[in-house]
């Protein structure tokens, strides 16, 4: 079977097995599931929702992070969890958990992806960085849903790469039959990652507009110009024009998005280069 | 003058655009599909096309081609309702110089086809990938951007939830220093879209608001607008801190007039405290407290030397500093014209001194100062040197 043959079966399968439900995806903690649903209520109890996240230490310690942060008041004092949840608010610390779970989703122990993974987690920040700061352009004010349509925009890539990695396993260990190339292994995960994304977005319970980001992203659309979709487009094409990116890219693509996007989102060069100032820098603490 | 060709199917488009580009002052013509198109690119010179993609007989792909093809370099810009990244991108191999998609904003092709015909650069260079980029100047003269964007021009924001805040900042400022309050993240954006402003103060701690992110997303409606954070001293290093978050700098709360002093003198004290015209240095009026006439003779004594090299560099053999606005209270005053006389005559230039008459009066009062060549006004004195 040629390698061409072998990476549209694959493309198939991955297809078949969204369209039957039986796609395996990562699931939520059910620490951030339960979380995740007791902050939907907008009177909860802080309190409350500290003592189901201190079940998980590595949780805890994040959200204590975050809120002592400079931008959320910064300084020396000890806080509780209760006064650290209370001081980011419901929004962020709802953005917090699917962070931290989504990352985990990207993090391989197999060598061969692994650091390719790694790439697309900061491009995946990068776009979610930029996605929120685009956004002020717009009358939309939902920063936290275009910061998690950015993070989860990718969210396919390491599912179906992990995919890959079972089906070679099974190719060249059980069949000792050769297995497609690393340039196939990106074609196949660019051909079927948005489905697996949208999958996983839906399971995980996202808004509307964050799984129909992760499916539409790709092209601007320009019906409905200050859609989420045409800001994490354009934002995806930034953090790719910027070098924040895993992979092969089409410079020229990119340039035509960057082009396009100036015009659809109304961004003027001088914005361009606000957003983009330093951007590398500023994401460097973000990735961890 | 500028001849711009509008290649396009719809005769309302063309008609729209050839207003807008009339009414920049250049001339236009019109073509209603490629074919048309190429013939007139051959009867003369255009400086600019702004080209439609789909079009009968010979579309804007085409016709590009046939230009590029044939070696007309005219420059292009797509206007069009096509947005697919294949068809664009197809159309910059080919040599575009920008993109705008219909329904257009008339400030968007205005802006385009003047930054084309400038000779400025699209898509590709507008990326700031330097770290090194400078912030922010921490007075930058928001001048160009308030008549660009002919927004109204704001002073200050203040971006916290406590109206208190907002009220003791507006109290501790001068009349004429503009502010405006805002409580909400929400509020803010909206106020940064509508306004320019000169400096942008957030808080740190407005509730289930990320007080760097907020900053950043206001940074990109007001890119030249200096960030400063509303902090509290809860640490050792807090201006750190807030760097290593994007602002610029730190206003620390509770206020003291001191430090909203010192933030006056950095974001709002004229630049030009000492402004050169030809060989005549004049000092800016002083409007602080008195308690501040020392910093505001720090600062017209910092900024002398550099002044007075530009005057030695275009070979003045007088200087003539006019301080008829400077304070007169104490010593100060005085120290500083020794200083200036002495810098002068380190670089081989005369010195003369402009001021009123209560100035000549304090001046002969000085054995230093006595024999200082000084004038009631600044023609008296560029009689008397020149003469």
């Amino acid at each position: 079977m040629g390698a061409e043959r072998l990476s549209e079966q694959l493309e198939q399968i991955v297809l078949k097995r969204i369209a039957e439900d039986s796609l395996v995806l990562p699931t939520l903690p059910s620490v951030v599931a339960k979380a995740l649903e007791v902050l939907k209520d907008p009177d909860v109890s802080f309190k409350h929702v500290g003592t189901m996240i201190e079940r998980d230490p590595v949780l805890a310690a994040r959200v204590l992070r975050m809120a002592t942060s400079a931008a959320f008041a910064g300084g020396t004092r000890k806080v509780t969890l209760p006064e650290a949840l209370t001081r980011l608010g419901a929004k962020s610390v709802r953005t917090l958990l699917v962070e931290a779970t989504a990352q985990k989703v990207f993090v391989s122990r197999d060598p061969k992806i692994a650091d390719s993974m790694k790439r697309v987690w900061q491009h995946s920040v990068a776009v979610a960085t930029l996605s929120r700061d685009v956004l002020a352009l717009s009358g939309n004010t939902d920063s936290e849903a275009a910061y998690l349509a950015g993070l989860l925009h990718d969210v396919g890539k390491p599912v179906v790469a992990s995919i890959l990695l079972e089906f070679e396993r099974q190719m060249t260990e059980v069949y000792n039959r050769p297995f497609i190339d690393s340039a196939e292994w990106v074609d196949v995960i660019g051909r079927t990652h948005r489905g697996v994304g949208v999958a996983l977005g839906e399971k995980w319970q996202m808004p509307e507009q964050v799984t129909r980001c992760i499916r539409d992203c790709a092209e601007y659309d320009n019906a409905d110009r200050a859609s989420l979709v045409n800001i994490v487009c354009f934002s995806n094409s930034l953090a790719k024009k910027t070098g924040i990116y895993a992979g092969n890219i089409d410079a020229d693509e990119v340039d035509a998005l960057v082009m396009i996007g100036r015009s659809i989102i109304g961004a003027s060069d001088e914005i361009i280069k606000t957003l983009t100032r330093g951007l590398k820098e500023r994401l460097a603490n973000l990735y961890d | 003058m500028a001849t711009i060709l509008t290649v396009d199917d719809s005769r309302s488009v063309r008609t729209i655009v050839a207003k807008q580009v009339r009414d920049l002052g250049f001339e236009v013509e019109e073509a209603e599909d490629g074919v048309q198109g190429l013939s007139k690119l051959g009867e003369r010179e255009y400086d600019l096309v702004l080209l439609d993609v789909t079009m009968p007989n010979l579309d804007g792909p085409g016709m590009l081609a046939k230009m590029r093809e044939i070696g007309n370099k005219t420059p292009v810009i797509m206007l069009t309702s096509e947005s697919k990244r294949s068809v664009v991108s197809n159309v910059m191999k080919i040599g575009i110089a920008d993109y705008i998609l219909k329904p257009f904003k008339p400030e968007e092709l205005r802006s385009k086809v003047l930054s084309v015909l400038q000779g400025e650069g699209a898509a590709e260079e507008v990326l700031a990938v330097s770290a090194e980029a400078p912030a922010p100047a921490p007075a930058a003269d928001p001048a160009a951007a308030r008549v660009e964007a002919g927004k109204q021009f704001v002073d200050v924001l203040v971006v916290d939830d406590m109206e208190n805040v907002h009220k003791k900042l507006r109290g501790m400022l001068p009349g004429h220093v503009t502010l405006n309050g805002i409580t909400s993240a929400q509020a803010a954006l909206q106020s940064c879209r509508q306004r320019v402003y000169r400096v942008v103060l957030v808080d740190t701690e407005i509730p289930d608001v990320d007080s760097a992110v907020l900053a950043q997303q206001l940074k990109v409606l007001q890119p030249h607008a200096a960030f400063v954070a509303l902090a509290l001293r809860s640490s050792n290093d807090v201006l750190s801190e807030v760097r290593g978050q994007g602002f610029d700098n730190v206003l620390f709360k509770p206020f003291s007039q001191d430090n909203v002093d010192d933030f006056l003198s950095q974001y709002f004290d004229n630049l030009d405290l000492l402004t050169a015209e030809e060989n005549v240095l004049k000092a800016a009026a002083f409007t602080g407290r008195p308690e501040r006439v020392d910093k505001y003779y720090g600062r017209v004594a910092e900024t002398f030397q550099s002044v007075l090299n530009k005057v030695a560099a275009a070979c003045f053999e007088d200087v003539i500093l006019d301080v008829s606005a400077a304070p007169t209270t104490g010593d100060r005053l005085v120290k500083f014209l020794l200083a200036a006389a002495e810098q002068t005559k380190q670089v081989g230039m005369r010195f003369a001194v402009v001021g009123t008459p209560e100035l000549q009066k304090i001046l002969n009062s000085y054995t230093e100062t006595k024999e200082m060549r000084f004038y009631g006004s600044v023609q008296d004195a560029q009689a008397a040197t020149q003469g």
